[in-house]
């Protein structure tokens, strides 16, 4: 009995060292293209919105899906475009503003098709980039089931697609409507802020094509010399989408409009 | 002293426990990835796979290797926010082999940004295509890299 016990736990215990020398040897010897450098604790990410700079142009929906593999097909997007239009109030009503229009043709890939609606019956019109909130208490991570969506260390919230069992729960959970199912590979998907590229010292795809600089991207434990990110939160108000939530969203909106959800 | 003598099934009951908790531990620990755990209740080893994908746009320091004259340019110019992909398209190949040559750029490349819509902001110079000089390309008056040197 006692010599089954101790060859059981030297059995395990040969297992444990036979386990920790294989992860050893995958560490050397398979080829990743990983940049060996990067240190995930000493980085917080954040993105930032200007909805007066963006132009609606698309470039960045393309971008994203030319740099992530984004499947075709318009329901599969890590980021967006939604067209608000706000119509004046019907004369003679005491209200501020009129009917609210939104739509995102495609996610606003190939631009924006003229609005049927005419210019005179418009109060306002803008054009609002979405992705991936940040959140700092973030619903989809709680929701997950096996510990397949979490919050890297850098502030990224990141889907482990060997991991995910594709359950969806995530996609209900998230307020904001930023994942999708990735019909080929059946796994939850979502903006990883272009992982590949910032842990490469490159700017995330979309930020990188913006021609306006309506996206700004930066770390907030880095800060470079003339910091575009604190520049964006000394110079602008501030806000986030849905704060009633209490995500604590740290993808910030300068110039959002009430009607933006 | 006499030994109070364990009942044979409450004997069974402690082993078959036993063998249950000691088959969960050795399951879980054989099923658990390595570096579940390593930062938080998933697997770390998924930061690196995430971080091994290719980048497909090459980013403007690349393009700024051979390309600085235009930089210097275009910083002057009214489009000195705009990145070189942002008109030009992917360019990590053409960065990786001057050889392969970029796509050109067509009017529909200007009209994405410049064509009139009331949902643009103001500050942004639109142009309706039916009624803005039709006869001619976009390049035929204007510089894009100079904007607002031309009339």
């Amino acid at each position: 009995m006692l010599a089954t016990i101790g060859g059981a736990i030297a059995g395990l215990a040969s297992l444990a060292a036979a386990r920790t020398a294989k992860a050893a040897v995958k560490k050397v010897f398979v080829a990743t293209s990983a940049p060996k450098d990067y240190d995930a604790s000493k980085h917080k990410w954040l993105m930032c919105f200007d909805v007066d700079k963006c132009i609606g142009c698309g470039l960045c929906v393309d971008a994203c899906k030319t740099e992530n593999h984004v499947p075709q097909g318009p329901t599969y997007f890590r980021t967006w475009i939604e067209r608000y239009i706000i119509k004046k109030p019907k004369p003679g009503s005491d209200a501020t503003r009129g009917e609210v229009l939104v739509d995102s043709p495609n996610g606003g890939r190939d631009g924006f098709p003229p609005t049927t609606v005419p210019r005179e019956e418009i109060l306002k019109s803008f054009f609002v980039p979405k992705l991936c909130n940040l959140c700092e208490r973030s619903p989809c991570t709680q929701v997950c089931p096996v510990g397949a969506t979490f919050d890297a260390p850098d502030g990224a919230v990141l889907v482990d697609p060997n991991y995910c069992i594709g359950c969806g729960f995530c996609i209900q959970a998230c307020p904001y409507g930023c994942r999708f199912l990735n019909p080929d590979t059946r796994t939850a998907e979502k903006c990883t802020l272009c992982y590949h590229r910032i842990t490469r010292g490159l700017k995330p795809a979309c930020v990188e094509i913006c021609p306006t600089e309506a996206r700004i991207f930066g770390d907030l434990k880095n800060p470079v010399a003339n910091d575009p990110i604190q520049a964006f939160i000394s110079k602008n108000k501030v806000h986030t989408l849905k704060p009633h939530l209490g995500t604590d969203p740290r993808t910030l909106y300068a110039n959002l409009d009430k009607e933006v959800r | 002293m006499v030994r109070p003598k364990m009942p044979p099934q409450i004997f069974r009951l402690v082993l078959l426990t036993l063998a249950i908790v000691v088959t969960y531990i050795i399951a879980r620990y054989l099923l658990t990835p390595a570096s579940f755990r390593q930062y938080g209740f998933y697997r770390g080893e998924a930061l690196v796979e995430h971080m091994s994908h290719t980048p497909v746009f090459a980013g403007r320091k690349a393009c700024l290797e051979c390309h600085e004259d235009i930089q210097t340019k275009l910083s002057k110019a009214e489009h000195k926010t705009i990145g070189c992909e942002t008109c030009h398209g992917v360019g990590k190949e053409h960065a990786d082999n001057p050889d392969v040559k970029l796509v050109k750029i067509g009017d529909n490349g200007c009209l994405r940004c410049h064509e009139a819509s009331p949902t643009r902001p103001s500050w942004l110079k639109q142009i309706n295509p039916k009624n803005h000089y039709r006869e001619d390309k976009c390049v035929g008056c204007h510089v894009p890299h100079q904007p607002n040197e031309v009339p």
